[in-house]
């Protein structure tokens, strides 16, 4: 048992203690405790303020700021006592935020990790004014649908053929920016079949509205299956949104 | 300009009667539209920073509601009323006029009308510099107007995020002019900094240390301190987008190696302490008015004033939490999110003291006090769903979703709470009439509700994505639900405007101190307060305030080389006319003469600001360095000129002008002491100097570093012209000490030599740079051939323009020394001398950085 804890405290990363999972199990887990706790403290903290403000209204009777040191015009500026119950207050938000933020930064580095190159997909994605185009290991280029294996972690190298782009899949809990001349990477892993929506979350021109792209989850047989079809040439499986030529600027480069 | 100035009346007497100075001109009452035109006195321009702001407020807020009324459902192609270039421009136009154009300006209209006061000050160290702020910030809102009638404004979001921010994403003219604007509106902000730095520094009561300030103040001058560095970098990366859109250069290009990253690193190095420069004054006006409704002093008032020092020195160091996606790597993000939450602790300090504050207080719920409380209840709302955006796994997916929207809307309009509450705090002493108290809760009863209302469901709506109107349909009641808070809302102001403008000419009188417990120094005046603020001298030499008859102010020890109580000369600025960056240079010329009133009036100010408005429109249109092609291009290039005309014409007429600054006698200077105003202008606004080439020459070698250090060849393959013009600076510098030398010993030719062999070096240092360009062109290499062209060009070329700027000012100051000037006196020469050295040192790290390396 106490083995247990010193080990827990030890190697957090090998315990319980930090979320570890798909990227929607991470941050659903730690959203969660934020979001609890972050209630938590803004009702206490809120709920005091309006307490005292209650309390000490005037009239209220409650207030004594005439007993001798009354604020005068014209004096210099200085400050009431109560620096310990400040500090108090501010150790203990100290603590935890502190704390909080700590935690996650366990989880950040297990993000950050990234799964093993052996077990993951890797895909190339590329934005651009204003769609998406994934390229897959064996050369086969899809423009405006993802395919993927459910349950295997996808990796994601992204760049942009334009201007700054930035590629989403809120449900999946993946993002990253599509920086021109430069590669980020992130991953994913998708457990449950399905298809998801891709959008771009940033300002990219006229067209960032309807910069979205399909994220099909497929089982991973049937994943297989597809995907040995498949060859080094490009599909434009147009989906509905993408390729809106009348967005596109009067100056393309 | 004759220095034989006849004695002038002292307007001392509320500011409603003909004052005359002594050139006749008449100091119109405050019901003449003349006055507002002409007035330098730091309460006018208060009142019309405010009145300026509320109406880019109602702008800002009229596109906010066409922004939610497309959002009501979400959109297909085509539907509602925005087109999506329309919606992407409303975006962009909304945040860059709120952010811009609304905030900070309302904040300094009352850091204008009340520092002054509470310092103990007649009037900001330079009442003529004050005004021209304003003129440039208003002639910036027009330009930024303008813009829309160009083909359509900027349309790349306020972050203005690179390559989208170039003409071939976004081509249209109104772009240019809307980068312009800003250009224009940093130029106000930079003059304004410096204003407020000199005289918050150097222009304090007796008594009134930095330690004893009012919160109030403390908080514009940490603001001012930020505002210094913050837009200079801001600046930086305008210079650098408007070259690349009107010249041609290729920093932000699509195919420059880093373009898009340096504009984040840019951006946000500026970006970040902007949030705490539109917080920091409304967390002032809380400070203040939670002590006058609570009749309490601030809990851990010296914490509270520490805590805000740190904030505002670690702001500059945090800017990459804004970049947690990009490709920066793990050890530099861990980096920011430390910096991120270490910068969040020291508001939780300042909130619970706030909170504290009211303990045991006799609270009075009053109007301003009500705004304050709300104010403070959207804040804490507002930090705690910022933690969330500090824990890095959480940002990877709020970044670009409606978490971050509502969490800076709730931050930032949070803020906008507190000010409103410090217009009705403020408005009995600035119209010296009481506002309509029941209105004034409706307004905060409707406002209150609106806000939440708009804002909170967004929290709930977070994952829609940012400036996109087609979002998943579940999400739309949400939506709903804020579209009718946009507009309760907004058109809560209207009752707050009624009620104001109403109280304005029929409210009751106020008297001199409408709230009871307020303490600072602006109640201790009467409503309104009158010209010049005092009758006799403030001091706080006993522990309170004072006030003393002249006979009664003791001499200042070996503080001050003028003499006590002299008139203090107002700063002229001059400005490179080139390159229309007016806050280039600046450079004190007016004589000091004789023991003066102040003077209140200039025109020149206003007109110097149409100037560069002139200027900055007739450039809009430029592109790759030429005007388009007929009459609408010949329209321009005249535009141009003729602004190019009136902005120089005005800064001589200005440097001519017998301007007279604020009378003040020496009290708490720390820590320039013993240093004239002038000077430490000359000083603070060269420190923002640095950070400007600071983040020119941080450009040069981050795209360098990103192109490969060693591939990238030094444009100027000859090394030997720049070795050349090194020489000559450094020889200039060495005929400006001999010309300070020789006006301080009374030696006129002694003096027209020197400066005139500084002009004549100069003059040979760009005729060598121009026969340096010359042969580069013809060898084919252009500001747009390839980046290492760029950085070349554009670097060196903001170098000339400030040696530009120089020489128009040497030239004036030989001019003036031929006629006798300077040697009475010899201040003139030795700021021009700071500015000239500088120069040279600039000189001295790019001629290594551009030829050697």
């Amino acid at each position: 048992m106490v083995t247990e804890l010193v080990l827990t405290a030890a190697f957090p990363l090998q315990s319980g203690l930090v979320p570890r999972g798909t990227r929607a199990f991470v941050f659903e887990s730690i959203f969660e405790v934020f979001l609890l706790l972050g209630t938590l403290v803004g009702v206490v903290v809120v709920g005091y303020m309006l307490y005292n403000a209650y309390k000490y209204r005037s009239g209220s009777g409650n207030g004594h700021i005439d007993d001798g040191d009354r604020l005068v015009l014209g004096e210099l500026p200085s400050g009431s006592g109560g620096g310990r119950k400040l500090f108090t207050s501010f150790f203990m938000s100290m603590v935890i935020v502190v704390s909080l933020v700590s935690w996650t930064y366990l989880t950040l580095l297990y993000v950050e990790e990234g799964p093993a190159d052996d077990e993951s997909l890797d895909v190339d994605v590329e934005g651009y004014q204003f769609g998406w185009r994934f390229t897959y290991p064996n050369g086969h280029t899809t423009d405006g649908v993802l395919r993927v294996p459910a349950d295997r972690p996808v990796q994601l190298t992204i760049t942009t053929a334009d201007v700054f782009h930035n590629f989403g899949v809120t449900e999946l809990r993946v993002k990253s920016d599509a920086i021109p001349g430069q590669e980020t990477e992130t991953w994913f892993t998708a457990d449950e079949p399905g298809t998801y929506t891709a959008q771009c979350y940033e300002l990219c021109g006229a067209g960032h509205s309807y910069m979205s792209a399909e994220v099909i989850v497929m089982p991973p047989d049937e994943y297989e299956a597809w995907y040995a079809n498949t060859t080094a040439d490009s599909e434009t499986a147009d989906s509905a949104t993408a390729n809106e030529s009348s967005l596109r600027p009067a100056v393309v480069p | 300009m004759t220095d034989a100035s006849p004695e002038r009346d002292a307007a001392a007497d509320g500011g409603h009667e003909v004052a005359h100075d002594d050139h006749g001109h008449d100091f119109p009452g405050t019901g003449s539209i003349k006055r507002w035109f002409v007035t330098t006195n730091h309460k006018d321009v208060g009142i019309l920073y405010i009145v300026t702001s509320l109406f880019f407020l109602v702008l800002g807020g009229v596109l906010a509601w066409l922004m939610r009324i497309q959002l009501f459902a979400p959109r297909g192609l085509g539907e509602g009323i925005l087109a999506p270039v329309a919606y992407n421009q409303a975006v962009s136009a909304h945040g860059l006029l709120m952010v811009f154009w609304f905030l900070s300006p309302f904040a300094f209209g009352f850091a204008n009308y009340v520092v002054p006061l509470q310092l103990g000050a007649k009037d900001l160290a330079f009442p003529r510099l004050n005004a021209l702020s304003y003129w440039l910030y208003l002639f910036s809102g027009i330009l930024f107007g303008v813009s829309f009638f160009q083909g359509g404004t900027f349309s790349g979001g306020w972050t203005m995020y690179a390559p989208l921010n170039v003409p071939t994403f976004t081509p249209d003219v109104g772009a240019s002019t809307a980068v312009l604007a800003l250009v224009l509106f940093v130029a106000s902000v930079t003059v304004s900094s410096v204003n407020f730095l000199t005289t918050m520094h150097r222009m304090r009561a007796e008594g009134l240390t930095l330690r004893n300030l009012p919160l109030f103040s403390w908080t514009i001058l940490l603001t001012a301190w930020m505002m210094l560095f913050a837009f200079a970098a801001l600046l930086a990366a305008l210079l650098v987008l408007s070259s690349d859109r009107l010249l041609g250069t290729t920093y932000f290009a699509m195919e420059s190696p880093a373009g898009a990253l340096l504009w984040t690193h840019l951006f946000w190095f500026f970006g970040h302490p902007e949030v705490y420069i539109v917080f920091f004054p409304a967390l002032g006006v809380m400070a203040e008015v939670f002590q006058t409704f609570t009749g309490r002093r601030i809990v851990g008032r010296k914490w509270f004033i520490l805590a805000m020092v740190l904030v505002a020195i670690q702001s500059f160091a945090v800017w990459m939490h804004h970049m947690f996606l990009t490709s920066i790597n793990l050890q530099v993000k861990t980096l920011f999110m430390i910096t991120t939450i270490g910068i969040s602790l020291p508001f939780d300090l300042m909130v619970f003291a706030l909170i504290y504050t009211m303990l045991k207080g006799k609270i009075r719920f009053t109007t301003p006090f009500l705004f304050v409380f709300g104010a403070l209840l959207l804040f804490i709302i507002g930090g705690i769903t910022g933690v969330f955006l500090g824990a890095v796994v959480l940002d990877y997916e709020f970044r670009g979703t409606y978490w971050v929207v509502a969490h800076f809307h709730y931050v930032m309009v949070g803020g906008v709470t507190a000010l409103v509450g410090g217009l009705y705090y403020w408005f009995p002493k600035m119209t010296g009439r009481m506002y309509d108290e029941f209105l004034g809760k409706l307004h905060f009863a409707v406002y209150f509700v609106g806000f939440n209302l708009l804002y909170f469901p967004l929290f709930v709506a977070w994952e829609t994505p940012r400036r996109v109107f087609d979002y998943a349909p579940e999400l739309a009641p949400w939506h709903q639900l804020a579209t009718v808070g946009g507009f309760v809302l907004g058109l809560s102001f209207l009752i707050m405007f009624y009620n104001l403008f109403k109280s304005a000419f029929v409210g009751d009188p106020a008297p001199d101190n409408p709230w009871e417990y307020a303490t600072t120094a602006e109640w201790a005046v009467s409503s309104p307060p009158p010209l010049e603020n005092f009758d006799g001298t403030p001091t706080y030499r006993n522990g309170h305030l004072e006030f003393l008859d002249t006979g009664e102010v003791a001499p200042t020890e070996g503080r001050s080389d003028g003499p006590t109580g002299a008139a203090v000369s107002d700063g002229g600025v001059t400005a490179s006319a080139t390159t229309a960056v007016t806050a280039d240079a600046e450079l004190p010329t007016a004589e000091v003469t004789e023991v003066e009133g102040p003077s209140h009036a200039s025109i020149w100010p206003f007109v110097l600001s149409a100037g560069a408005f002139l200027v900055l429109l007739g450039l809009s249109p430029l592109q790759d360095a030429a005007f388009p092609e007929g009459m609408v291009g010949a329209a321009y290039a005249t535009t141009t000129v003729a602004g190019g005309v009136v902005t120089l014409g005005s800064l001589v007429a200005m440097g001519l002008e017998p301007f007279h600054g604020p009378v003040f006698e020496e009290g708490e200077a720390w820590p320039f002491a013993g240093i004239d105003n002038g000077k430490v202008g000359m000083w603070i606004f060269l420190a923002s100097d640095v950070v400007l080439f600071g983040g020119f020459l941080g450009a040069y070698v981050f795209t360098r570093v990103a192109f490969g250090w060693t591939g990238w060849e030094p444009i100027p393959s000859d090394p030997i012209p720049g070795l050349v013009n090194t020489y000559i600076l450094l020889t200039s510098s060495f005929t400006v000490v001999l010309a300070l030398v020789a006006a301080e010993k009374k030696h006129k030719w002694g003096l027209v030599t020197s400066l005139g062999a500084t002009f004549v070096l100069g003059i040979g240092f760009l005729v060598n740079k121009g026969l340096e360009w010359q042969h580069l062109f013809h060898e084919g290499l252009w500001l747009s051939t390839n980046v290492r062209a760029s950085t070349f060009f554009l670097t060196t070329g903001l170098h000339a323009a400030h040696v530009i700027a120089g020489l128009v000012i040497a030239l004036y100051l030989t001019a003036r020394a031929w006629r006798g000037a300077y040697l009475e006196d010899s201040r003139s020469v030795e700021y021009f001398g700071l500015y000239w050295h500088f120069v040279d040192i600039v000189w001295l790290f790019l001629f290594p950085l551009f030829y050697i390396l």
